[in-house]
């Protein structure tokens, strides 16, 4: 499936994606789409928030069924592993002396929370402070 | 990655088009003798076109162009008293081989019927079966040819007891040993492929380097255009074929087919209609219930979290991309070389059909396709420096103990 960009440029503002309260469960993965881009959203077992391109690079499977596993989330399918940021980190069905990996990197965007709100940033720009939220 | 241009030439089936003139080429499967009745007239929807099943003035199975509505569901099967036939319209040679109806949709002299295993086979020794996949046939066919990705989405966490196993995909003992498959596939992911041509598509090798310089040796094949034949269990081998209902739907129509006691098919049946609604066969755990995904058993059990039938997790695989993957997105890696090589085949195929020269394509030859045998299909297990001998004296070992004519 195509993470098809927007036809109209995004807001240069943070933009509500979820609650807090979405990720509360044992398995903080969710599916989100904004602005034309298909994405999953998760919580790393750092805490941190990740929000990167919801079908894997490899074929195109759906990374809201992914593994959260190892400090992200991997592929069900190959088990390609894949950080808050996007970065490809393992691709397990691989030769060994592959580095393949390094060069795969999903699409991801800017992610924080406030309070109760999970934000994130879709313009090309560098994000904004976070006072500046729009509703 | 490819183009999207190649992406349509390469998907897209229906009259008129490249992949559909390469289809249009070959026996398809289109209903299973179990859905027949005393007498037939049997919805079928086939590489984008509305027919009919049903028996001509001679008793012998036809199928004919019936009339449909352009906004008609993919798999849809209207009531027997609404089926209106195209008056005038094409008709179809069927011809019926242990349990599946396969039917011409070519110009001109259909080629012959390859003589592999399935077609060889005693009725009692083969059962059929299908089920909807709602996506590209494509996709479903390369989940087919990939054996690395049996290490994963297959993945138990905990092996079943292989005395369980009849009738299931990898929940046997692998080979000669005490070891269960789901357990070599496991511990040993990153596998060798190696990709061969043939006269009836690809032979693809998955060599599983294994502790004490023993190597697991998986053999399975592309028939071309749209089967498999893969082994399923020491006693049996699957030969599946990904048939295109539109551009955007699919049926898997399997025969399995076994070289050692007639199959226990009202077991097999069974197992596989509590899975399945009828008359669609559309399975009952789909992208509308998220194939009944539970995140605890993604966590302790499966690594998918659905459930222990492959079928359910092949069909999320390739249901997941989308209706047709964007290929135009891939990123394909040396565990995809059978994939790669299977679109070179495809392409030229294409090419061949285009430019007249039809000879080119596999199995056409009418004089020589009714000898091919086959084909290798199995598991084994052996010193690293022997694999290919170990391989073929496995294959050979299970053809010669088989009560029916299986020598090659």
């Amino acid at each position: 499936m195509t993470d098809t960009p927007p036809t109209d440029a995004p807001p240069e503002a943070w933009v509500r994606i979820a609650a807090t309260s979405d990720l509360a469960g044992k398995r903080p993965v969710i599916p989100v789409t904004a602005h034309g881009h298909k994405l999953v959203l998760f919580r790393d077992e750092e805490g941190q928030l990740g929000l990167i391109g919801r079908y894997c690079p490899h074929r195109g499977a759906d990374l809201c069924f992914g593994r959260h596993e190892n400090n992200g989330i991997r592929c069900p399918f190959h088990g390609w592993h894949f950080d808050r940021t996007g970065q490809c980190t393992e691709q397990p069905a691989e030769p060994e002396d592959s580095t393949m990996y390094k060069a795969i990197r999903q699409p991801s965007f800017p992610v924080t929370q406030r309070g109760e709100e999970i934000l994130a940033w879709f313009a090309a720009t560098a994000p904004a402070t976070l006072e500046e939220v729009t509703e | 990655m490819i183009t999207q241009k190649l992406n349509d030439q390469i998907t897209r089936i229906g009259p008129g088009t490249d992949a559909g003139a390469v289809h249009r080429m070959y026996w398809q499967p289109a209903a299973l003798t179990d859905e027949l009745d005393a007498d037939p007239l049997l919805p079928v929807n086939l590489l984008g076109e509305r027919l009919v099943l049903m028996r001509g003035a001679d008793g012998a199975l036809v199928l004919a162009q019936r009339e449909a509505s352009a906004d008609e569901p993919p798999a849809h099967h209207p009531a027997r008293e609404d089926i209106r036939l195209v008056q005038g319209g094409a008709t179809y040679p069927v011809v019926e081989k242990n349990g599946i109806c396969f039917a011409y949709l070519g110009d001109g002299t259909p080629p012959a019927f390859p003589n592999f295993d399935c077609f060889r086979a005693p009725d009692t020794h083969v059962f059929a079966f299908k089920g909807l996949w709602e996506c590209n046939w494509l996709q479903a066919l390369e989940i087919g040819i990939d054996p690395s990705h049996a290490s994963f989405l297959h993945r138990f966490l905990e092996d079943e007891d292989p005395a369980d196993s009849y009738g299931k995909q990898f929940r046997d003992k692998a080979a000669n040993t005490d070891m269960p498959m789901t357990q070599v596939l496991r511990d040993y992911p990153r596998p060798d492929i190696e990709v061969d041509e043939t006269e009836f598509g690809l032979k693809i090798t998955a060599l599983r380097h294994m502790a004490n310089d023993l190597t697991h040796v998986r053999v399975t094949n592309q028939i071309f255009p749209s089967a498999i034949c893969i082994p399923m269990s020491r006693e049996m081998i699957i030969t599946q074929w990904h048939v295109p209902i539109d551009d955007e739907n699919c049926y898997w129509y399997t025969m399995f087919t076994s070289f050692d006691k007639p199959v226990n098919k009202e077991l097999m049946r069974a197992q596989r209609l509590k899975e399945h609604r009828l008359p669609d066969y559309a399975p009952l755990k789909n992208r509308a219930n998220d194939y009944h995904y539970d995140p605890e058993e993604q966590a302790s059990l499966t690594y998918t979290g659905m459930g222990l039938d492959i079928n359910v997790h092949d069909q999320w695989a390739v249901e997941s991309m989308g209706a047709i993957q964007d290929r135009t997105r891939e990123h394909l890696g040396r565990g995809d070389a059978a994939i790669i090589r299977y679109r070179l085949l495809l392409r030229r195929a294409i090419k061949a059909v285009q430019t007249g020269k039809l000879d080119r394509l596999p199995m056409q030859d009418r004089q020589e396709t009714p000898q091919i045998i086959g084909p290798l299909s199995n598991d084994a297990i052996a010193d690293s420096d022997d694999w290919l001998a170990a391989s073929v004296a496995a294959d050979m070992e299970r053809r010669r103990a088989a009560p029916w004519d299986a020598t090659v």
